[in-house]
């Protein structure tokens, strides 16, 4: 007995020998001593990574990676615009460098995509436009799953010009107005891949299997971006080491480790005891941050939580087959019974904005014009009188009655999400002071969005967000032809059931659109019927949060889909 | 003796094959499927997308139909292809299995070590001051749940004395100079999960082996066996202890089999990558071909632990006997 113990106590003595400088750091720092150097930088995320196949992986921490290792033609800076990143130029019919031609009839774009001269693979190997080719060809096969198919497949073509290898004639499908918008478009590195796809591309599965990015994941090869991987444990972490071969400035840190932490309890715990340097975006939940926040303040720690508004949007889907749902004053009066300021800064302190519609504010589409849509204030007399002229007087309880009928809903959503649940309550008791009963009816997230909004399942209302980017068509959730049902297969995103022709239309007409100033009337004047005939009751825009070190400089947080990671060789710890 | 070990590994073999149909069938009942969560993680997959990678996937197919060729491709030795982290089956679990592996073997031996020499201590001195002491530390740890635990452990030996690190396997991107280097190091890292762990064993173990050592310290051929003259440590160990060691034989074997099934909210708490976290994610992300593999593994170990506890019964005590 007496031995274990002291067994015990010489292991534990042993481990505090033991620790490690990256164990002291953020102690140190947190005390104002010492401070983090350029030599490692240790990044917690509390969500799972997959492989680092572009053309294959999915997941938001794959993605949150991969802009480290791999840039594409172009992305979205941090202000929201469009930037070439492997090109020269984003090419543009003004500029001449694209244009609109036809092809037995139908129309088509081509676009020449000219590449950095400098920007060559992490072997040496030049990035060429065979690179971008060979990337079609596989995400073209019907042997490989990738995910989203089109931004691949949209290239028909790619040819050479003047028999230059770094430029490119693109001659797309289709003549839509977004051809240049190919930031998920990877290359795909033609001295390793090309030979395991042509071994293994006719089985299913079988280049999936075969592929570098799979059997050697640390092959320097693969990448082009500031950074390379130099350790890579699914489920644990990665590491990152600067590329020389980068085209662009080399980055300040020498290394940087990625670490799983999925439990978002123990991120903070993690982060004090300098196991990790910093918490991404794809950590803390609002609320956790919040309250880090006030911490940092009262415990004088060397940390910053950064909060940007970004492209989520939380909204109530209404079920537009519901009887009540039906008559647009009802839709009108539950939005104008919620008061969104007060919502925000109760649950959130302000931190994130009231909606208005689904175009969120870091959009170039974005307008709250009064004159462009439907703006709904909190205004519980109008709430008051759209029910009282849509039939519904008070009954005896408080609760409107008509025909004999309850006016009642209930509101679904994920179970266990706090923020949600909160969100819900506070709901129920605006809605009832205008003498609308709303009962909360929670489900497990995959339960809710695998069966209930995705049959359209529910009943009246599905609280939930939209993950969204800048200037996206929102085709794929206000498109009649988007209505889930049975026939299609329970495919689309319009769980509400909301048809509009004259939506439909515009929505088809924009694709095409190429002028930039009659694309944005066109999605007001959808935005229009949007907030008219309410299909959704927007609640707020979503933001994201990340903990820095003070010390840590460059380090911005985008709000939409392409991470701060973007822009990785420009963080600074000196 | 022998006819009995076939015999039962027959049935374990039926048990597997009928227990991995009704476990596939159950996955396939959840809603969702991994095609949702492409979805949720890329809103510009369109309806096309969609209804193509479930034909790709197989999973627009019926449950049966799915079912066999997965047995299919197993019988061709390919484990398949994991949907979540895009590898090999083999190359994902491999590791997982490993850390789950020592973390599991260390927290059980460790319990192993300290709850049974406490059990039998208290068995042969009841009612005394340490009984009562070890008896609440037991019923306290038995209490006590391990998340719980393991963020007080974090809290104290981390956040606060910075002695251990929160999470982990090692330290990232370390090179080793030697395996003892390795070793302390990894080392470093599974105290406080093992100790978490451990906690509810420790009570578990020392409650059974006081109970089965008192039960055992009261027969009659105990007090033959002083009668007779015996030193004290031969009635303990070879008279008492070995008739205690039907029922510890029992819960150490249901122990010994989930070695391999992890502990999903510890590995969570302290970011340890073992197979537990990597069954539910794949459960979550409807990764079949991870999720079957776990579950058949988690499956053999509960029927080869049974079957190893039945043999060491008559080891353990000769009036058992297999024909």
């Amino acid at each position: 007995m007496k031995n274990l113990t002291g067994l015990l106590v010489v292991a534990m003595l042993v481990a505090a020998c033991t620790k490690k400088d990256a164990g002291q750091t953020a102690d140190v720092q947190a005390q104002g001593g010492a401070k983090l150097t350029n030599n490692e930088l240790k990044i917690g995320i509390s969500q799972e990574f997959e492989n680092f196949n572009p053309l294959i992986s999915s997941m938001l921490a794959t993605t949150y990676m991969q802009r480290m290792v791999n840039r594409t033609l172009v992305t979205i800076d941090a202000d929201g615009k469009w930037v070439p990143q492997l090109a020269k130029a984003i090419p543009s019919i003004e500029a001449g460098t694209a244009k609109v031609i036809k092809v037995g009839g139908k129309e088509k774009i081509q676009a020449t995509w000219e590449l950095l001269d400098n920007a060559v693979w992490g072997d040496g190997t030049p990035i060429t436009c065979d690179d971008f080719s060979l990337a079609v060809k596989i995400a073209s096969s019907p042997n490989v799953g990738v995910g989203e198919k089109e931004v691949y497949t949209q290239v028909e073509k790619i040819e050479l010009v003047d028999k230059n290898p770094k430029k490119c004639l693109f001659t797309y499908e289709k003549a839509k107005w977004d051809f240049y918008m190919l930031g998920t478009f990877y290359p795909v590195p033609k001295q390793l891949e090309e030979a395991v796809f042509k071994k293994y591309g006719s089985q299913k599965e079988g280049y999936e299997k075969n592929s570098i990015y799979s059997k050697e994941p640390t092959n320097v090869g693969l990448f082009n971006g500031p950074y390379v991987i130099s350790e890579l444990q699914l489920g644990d972490h990665v590491t990152f080491v600067p590329n020389p071969k980068f085209y662009g400035t080399q980055p300040h840190i020498k290394k940087i480790i990625v670490k799983l932490i999925p439990n978002t309890g123990t991120l903070e715990a993690n982060l004090r005891s300098g196991t990790i340097d910093l918490i991404s975006t794809l950590g803390l939940a609002l609320d956790q941050a919040l309250a880090f926040e006030k911490k940092i303040k009262s415990e004088n720690l060397g940390y910053q939580v950064l909060f940007q508004p970004s492209t989520v949007y939380e909204h109530i889907d209404l079920n537009l087959d519901n009887p009540f749902l039906k008559d647009v004053r009802v839709r009108k009066a539950l939005n104008f019974a919620i008061n969104k300021e007060d919502l925000v800064n109760a649950l959130f302190e302000g931190k994130q904005q009231p909606a208005i519609h689904s175009v969120t504010p870091r959009d170039p589409w974005f307008t709250a014009d009064p004159a462009k849509v439907t703006v709904y204030k909190y205004n519980k007399r109008e709430a008051e009188r759209l029910l009282d002229e849509a039939g519904w007087k008070p009954g005896a309880d408080g609760i409107r009655v008509k025909d004999g009928k309850r006016l009642s809903f209930t509101v679904m959503t994920t179970a266990g999400n706090k923020t949600r649940e909160l969100v819900q309550v506070y709901l129920q008791n605006q809605w009832k002071q205008v003498g609308i009963e709303v009962n909360a009816k929670n489900e497990p997230a995959r339960v809710f969005f695998g069966e209930t909004t995705k049959k359209r399942a529910f009943d009246s209302m599905a609280l939930f967000a939209w993950v969204s980017s800048p200037e996206n068509t929102p085709k794929s959730t206000f498109s009649s032809k988007n209505i889930p049902t049975a026939k299609n297969g329970w495919s689309g995103q319009n769980y509400m059931g909301w048809s509009n022709a004259a939506v439909d239309k515009t929505l088809d007409a924009l694709d095409t659109e190429m002028k930039h100033e009659k694309r944005i009337e066109m999605v007001h004047e959808v935005l229009k019927a949007y907030t008219d005939e309410v299909p959704v009751l927007p609640l707020y825009y979503r933001s994201d949060v990340a903990v820095i070190p003070t010390q840590l400089k460059g380090y911005r947080l985008t709000g939409h889909q392409f991470p701060e990671t973007n822009v990785v060789e420009n963080w600074n710890l000196e | 003796m022998t006819t009995y070990i076939l015999r039962r590994l027959v049935q374990t073999l039926m048990v597997i094959v009928i227990l991995s149909y009704v476990c596939f069938s159950l996955m396939t009942l959840m809603p969702g499927d991994p095609v949702e969560l492409m979805i949720s993680a890329n809103p510009k997959i369109t309806q096309e997308d969609v209804v193509r990678l479930r034909a790709f996937y197989g999973l627009d197919q019926p449950t049966y139909v799915r079912y066999f060729n997965w047995v299919g491709e197993i019988a061709k030795g390919d484990l398949g292809y994991s949907r979540t982290y895009r590898i090999p089956v083999t190359e994902m679990m491999g590791p997982s299995l490993k850390a789950t592996f020592v973390l599991s073997m260390g927290s059980l031996i460790f319990s192993i070590l300290i709850g049974v020499p406490l059990g039998i201590y208290c068995a042969l001195k009841p009612n005394s001051k340490m009984d009562y002491v070890v008896n609440m530390f037991n019923f306290g740890g038995i209490s006590l749940p391990s998340f719980f635990l393991g963020i007080v452990l974090i809290i104290i030996f981390s956040v606060g004395l910075g002695w251990l690190p929160a999470g982990g396997y090692q330290t990232t991107g370390m090179h080793y100079d030697s395996w003892f280097a390795e070793m302390l190091d990894k080392a470093k890292y599974l105290i406080l999960p093992i100790l978490s762990l451990s906690v509810q064993s420790i009570g578990r173990f020392s409650r059974f082996a006081r109970s089965a050592m008192v039960e055992a310290m009261r027969n009659d051929f105990i007090r033959t066996a002083r009668a007779k003259g015996m030193s004290e440590k031969v009635v303990i160990w070879k008279h008492g202890f070995r008739n205690a060691l039907i029922p510890l034989i029992t819960i150490v074997a249901i122990s010994f089999s989930s070695v391999f099934s992890g502990a999903l909210i510890t590995e969570s708490l302290f970011a340890y990558p073992g197979v537990g976290r990597l069954i539910y994610t794949s459960i979550i992300g409807n990764d079949f071909n991870v999720a079957m593999i776990s579950f058949i593994i988690s499956i053999a170990m509960v029927l080869v632990m049974n079957l190893v506890a039945d043999l060491l019964y008559g080891a353990a005590d000769p009036r058992i006997s297999y024909k």
